[in-house]
């Protein structure tokens, strides 16, 4: 790969992974507590409870996984201690 | 003395610095953007679940590559991770960093563990951690 689309692409992925922690109570608001969602161009691309079947209708809509930013919506109020 | 800069975001329960990274896995011919939590309580830089399935790589797979196997304890559940050699990391700025990079592939995996950027990488690259969550404001800095 190109370094020139490398960098679009982590840009890209940068991108959709700012949108997706800045309207994380948005997409809870409209449903997407407890599933996996998928973020291209900064819009849910798919979502699903099941990861592997996300995974699956990326590659269905044509999109390469390894590039599409994809995260679980935890509840509210959840805490994550790493 | 290069910086890098980390993006903070409130991040399950609690502001969170985090890196935007690509990830260069060799012996794989794979390469991924990788969004890691910065955690200076982590003493490895671990690849979660979500993104190693976004490569399409399986347990197996991993358990299969050359590396050595390491027990680990995070969040207090035991796991194993496999160390691989050969994995690079590069940044945006065109910052790149040859480091050994932990995948979990055993015991109480986390499916939804994130990845994290541990205190090796901090060491390896001899960078300083600067985070301000109050003015949500977080780099590294890397002696050059």
């Amino acid at each position: 790969m190109e370094q020139a689309q490398e960098l679009s692409l982590l840009k890209d992925f940068e991108r959709d992974s700012r949108w997706f922690h800045e309207n994380i109570n948005k997409l809870r608001e409209k449903g997407f507590t407890g599933k996996f969602v998928a973020i291209k161009n900064s819009k849910p691309l798919t979502s699903g409870e099941n990861f592997e079947i996300v995974i699956k209708n990326i590659e269905k809509k044509g999109k390469n996984p390894s590039f599409v930013f994809i995260e679980f919506v935890h509840p509210e109020g959840y805490t994550l201690i790493l | 003395m290069r910086r890098i800069p980390l993006q903070v975001y409130d991040f399950v329960g609690s502001l969170r610095a985090m890196a935007h990274f690509w990830l260069k896995i060799e012996e794989l011919s794979k390469s991924i953007p990788i969004r890691a939590i910065v955690d200076t309580g982590s003493p490895i830089t671990l690849i979660g679940p979500l993104d190693t399935g976004r490569m399409r790589i399986s347990t197996l797979s991993l358990r299969n590559l050359e590396g050595r196997n390491k027990p680990v304890n995070i969040g207090g559940g035991e796991m194993t991770t496999r160390i691989l050699e050969g994995t690079k990391f590069k940044f945006g700025d065109g910052f790149e960093v040859d480091m050994p990079v932990d995948f979990p592939i055993d015991g109480a995996r986390n499916p939804l563990q994130p990845s994290l950027l541990g205190v090796d990488f901090l060491l390896k690259t001899n960078a300083t951690l600067v985070f301000n969550p109050d003015k949500k404001d977080a780099y590294l800095e890397i002696e050059d």
